[in-house]
């Protein structure tokens, strides 16, 4: 097992980790802003949109803790299920009163039309910054959090209709138990989704890019959250992980179908998705 | 890490382990045929609409460890050849898009439509995903199932032809009958199907479409009867396309009661193809004889101005 470029065992790589994202879990956002000066949520934008889920969709967000897709997730539903609701008044246009009301009603109450999202994430401290955060931003309904292990999900089979991991596979330690967990806990037909970093093919795009993340992140580490070492781990276990061809085998492998992936910003991060058929 | 790939997969592919044995490549395999759950599907599945039918595996009765014999069926389109255990990833998209038809008149030709049709089919909305997100793929299908029923229509009737059963119908009818029945399976969705043709119109989807179009009015003209292979073959195949397409664009604006002015537009633009082609041959006809004519005038004139060589 690997700890960024040191050897150690799996108990300690699972120790180790909990304490790099217990000492960052406070200046997370602020940190991803500042390393990847906010492009960070483009893309976590571009896998919501990837995903386009509808009215109804159960959410799996494993390693969320800072509910950074769960908030746009429930965004991106409301958004649709208002088209949606709009292009019914204009479809039967003549409405009495009382229609009108009752379907202002089953808005107000059901703006999510039954879409839930479940964060589920291993570590305490992230979960406590993403339930503060979501507090601070009124978001309540349809969202829940548990704390769980990503190899070992503490859910039932065939429950949720996708199950997105952004920016947290990178950090499980048996990356294919993640994977037959995630598999396990979908419904038939359901959707995989993984934001992760990758790898930049591009030479001299990957010259540049190993310069920024050695020489820039962990200063930024250190000055912005007094934390060198944690963000050393991070550039190193990006280095670390397997490249899009070989974490799609993976994915393949776990027994999904229709595995494919997108590069985005020439490969810096990727989006994998895969189907349970 | 592969040593668990494959006992997992050993667990997941009950029903596939004995083909498993035979074909070493597991990923291959993997990723062309996916494991039915034979029974619960069959009680999961509502009938909900005959075409779908069409399209599932034969009712339960044979072993379900059957070995497929031979080398696996290339895909047609239709499930109903394969042992029941497995599907190809194809088909069980075909099957999706199939289902998702029924709800194209509420919601379009949209992902919602697609999303409500793996719903019926017990999967998770989420399946809408392996499709992209303008629909195009729902058309295109349907467009391809339109063909296909077309075509086999015709079949049938040129068999009632070759057996005796029927007259064989003039040519003119015979278009104009092909292109309304076609234009007939249009009529449930003729309220989104201007929203289809324009997504069709999609620089992206212009070429898959043109395709789909293009063999129909090959298929009509097959079974009309068209033998040509001289410059004939094209006109006639633009001619007939150009039929098709105003007749489509007459038939989105009609609001006669069961497309009336539709069927009378297209008996016009038939017969007037039918008089344009005969024209046609006469100019052609009359035009030889003129150049025969003035070829004979020019001889006679080089004879007279004493220009041929040949004394």
């Amino acid at each position: 097992m690997h700890f960024g470029f040191q050897s150690v065992t799996e108990e300690e790589r699972r120790e180790k980790i909990y304490q790099v994202f217990e000492s960052v879990a406070k200046k997370y956002d602020v940190m991803n802003d500042s390393m990847t000066l906010g492009i960070h949520r483009v893309w976590k934008d571009i896998l919501v949109h990837k995903m386009n889920p509808c009215p109804g969709t159960l959410l799996l967000d494993v390693a969320g803790g800072t509910g950074d897709i769960a908030f746009r997730f429930i965004n991106y539903v409301r958004s649709v299920r208002q088209r949606q609701l709009q292009r019914k008044l204009k479809h039967h246009q003549n409405l009495s009163w009382q229609e009108i009301f009752e379907n202002y009603q089953k808005d107000k109450f059901n703006s999510l039309g039954n879409s839930q999202v479940v964060v589920c994430d291993i570590n305490r401290e992230m979960l406590k910054v993403g339930k503060q955060k979501a507090q601070h931003l009124g978001y309540s309904e349809g969202l829940s959090w548990v704390l769980g292990n990503a190899e070992e999900l503490p859910f039932d089979d065939d429950m949720f209709d996708v199950y997105t991991i952004a920016f947290g596979i990178r950090n499980v330690t048996r990356i294919d138990l993640a994977l037959q967990e995630a598999y396990r806990v979908l419904k038939p037909g359901g959707r995989f989704l993984c934001l992760e970093f990758s790898h930049v093919s591009n030479p001299l795009l990957s010259r540049l890019y190993d310069l920024y993340s050695f020489q820039v992140i962990p200063v930024l580490g250190e000055v912005i959250a007094g934390d060198w070492k944690s963000y050393q781990y991070l550039v190193e276990s990006i280095r670390r992980f397997p490249p899009q061809e070989e974490l799609k085998a993976m994915i393949e492998d776990a027994g999904f179908f229709k595995v494919d992936y997108e590069n985005l910003n020439f490969g810096i991060v990727a989006i994998h998705s895969g189907f349970k058929l | 890490m592969a040593a668990a790939g494959g006992l997992r997969r050993g667990r997941l592919w009950r029903g596939a382990r004995v083909r498993c044995q035979h074909c070493p490549p597991l990923r291959a395999l993997q990723a062309s045929t996916v494991l039915r759950r034979v029974s619960d599907e069959h009680k999961k599945e509502p009938f909900t609409s005959s075409s779908q039918q069409h399209f599932d595996s034969p009712p339960a009765g044979h072993q379900p460890e059957q070995e497929p014999q031979g080398p696996r069926p290339s895909y047609t389109g239709q499930g109903g050849q394969e042992s029941e255990d497995y599907e190809s990833e194809e088909q069980l998209q075909h099957r999706i898009l199939t289902a998702a038809l029924e709800f194209v008149p509420e919601h379009g030709w949209t992902a919602e439509a697609i999303a409500e049709g793996a719903k019926t089919l017990g999967l998770s909305v989420a399946a809408a995903g392996m499709f992209h997100s303008d629909g195009s793929e729902l058309i295109l299908h349907f467009v391809s199932e339109c063909n296909a029923k077309l075509s086999k229509q015709l079949e049938k009737e040129q068999k009632l032809v070759q057996l005796g059963e029927a007259e064989k119908k003039p040519i003119d009818e015979f278009l104009r009958d092909a292109v309304e029945a076609r234009l007939r399976m249009l009529i449930p969705y003729i309220e989104k199907w201007p929203q289809a043709l324009s997504i069709l119109l999609l620089p992206r989807n212009i070429p898959s479409g043109l395709t789909l179009l293009t063999s129909m009015i090959d298929d009509i003209w097959h079974y009309a009867g068209d033998q040509s292979t001289d410059f004939n073959w094209y006109t006639r195949r633009a001619v007939l396309t150009g039929i098709y397409n105003t007749t489509e664009l007459v038939m989105m604006q009609d609001s006669s009661p069961d497309f009336e002015d539709t069927w009378r537009f297209l008996e016009n633009r038939v017969a007037d193809a039918m008089t344009m082609s005969n024209t046609a041959s006469q100019v052609q006809s009359t035009g030889e004889a003129v150049v025969q004519g003035l070829m004979g005038a020019a001889v006679t004139i080089k004879n007279l101005a004493g220009l041929n060589q040949r004394r």
